[in-house]
């Protein structure tokens, strides 16, 4: 294969990495911190999960030495975020508390009349397109709001999947949940943005 | 028979193709009889699609500035005492 021609963009950035290239820490860092810190999230709090992922950083100088790229440079260090985590939470002595017995909102449950028809159905269509819609500071702004508002895990389960693009199985992995439980977590996440672009269209309120 | 309140139930299963095809089938079947289930897949797929296009390419500066000081500082620490590794 004529490498000049077909490069492997992400190749050359870990042997830059492999090199200790300051140029391509820069880069990395910038590309996958979001993600890792979104892993950090699911298991601690904001502080103790942004140290995790600078102190991750610092151990993949050395640790990418050792890194054969069968994973993918983004699932190998949301691996190991996932792990210095579980490590930490285990030193503290605690669990990562989830409901997952429920998959409708209650909020929307209620909504349904006992029959299992809708009482109160959706009254609007979202008629514009996502890219019309966040042009839109307001609603920009209000889905931040309601966003930091969602549990830790499932709003690391929405990123992950749905931001950084996972497949099912490495969120799976990664957040060490069942592939059930991640589908829970899905849809509570999504319903929730869900009724907060409802009651923005209806009220122009967040 | 699916009721509404089912369908809302497996909603994003449908959405991201994770239902077996007769379930698949049985949510199709209700959705060409039922206008309100229809505006509500539309619209939870729409959110899906928003929060897509929302968290893409948003960073958190200060913490990207932190690790770039710590990372180039491990880098240099690395280079002083073990600069023969290769
Ligand atoms: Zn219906």
């Amino acid at each position: 294969m004529d490498t000049a021609t077909h490069p492997d963009p992400q190749g050359s950035l870990i042997e830059d990495l492999k090199r200790g290239n300051s140029f391509a820490y820069k880069e990395a860092v910038r590309e996958y911190s979001p993600g890792m810190l979104a892993v950090a999230r699911f298991y601690l709090d904001h502080s103790s999960a942004e140290e995790i992922v600078q102190d991750c950083w610092v151990t993949v100088i050395d640790a990418i030495q050792k890194f054969e790229g069968r994973s993918g440079l983004k699932t190998w260090l949301h691996r190991i975020v996932a792990n210095r985590c579980k490590n930490k939470l285990r030193s503290i002595n605690r669990e990562v508390a989830t409901d997952f017995s429920e998959s409708l909102d209650p909020e929307l449950a209620d909504r349904f009349n006992a029959k299992g028809r809708w009482d109160l159905p959706p009254k609007l269509k979202f008629h514009e397109s996502a890219d019309t819609l966040m042009e839109n500071d307001a609603l920009s702004g209000c889905l931040d709001k309601h966003l930091s508002a969602l549990p830790e895990t499932q709003r690391s389960a929405l990123m992950l999947y749905e931001a950084h693009q996972h497949k099912s199985e490495d969120v799976c992995n990664i957040l060490d949940i069942s592939a059930s439980n991640l589908r829970v977590l899905l849809h509570r996440a999504r319903q929730k943005i869900f009724l907060m672009v409802e009651t923005f269209q209806e009220t122009g309120k967040c | 028979m699916l009721m509404c309140r089912d369908l809302a139930d497996i909603a994003s299963d449908y959405i991201d193709g994770e239902l077996t095809s007769r379930q698949n089938l049985s949510v199709k079947m209700h959705l060409m009889m039922c206008k309100h289930c229809r505006t509500f897949i539309g619209n939870l797929r729409a959110s899906t699609d928003l929060l897509k296009v929302h968290s893409s390419g948003r960073e958190n500066e200060e913490l990207i500035r932190k690790i770039d000081e710590r990372v180039a500082e491990a880098l240099r620490e690395r280079k002083s005492d073990g600069g023969t590794r290769e």
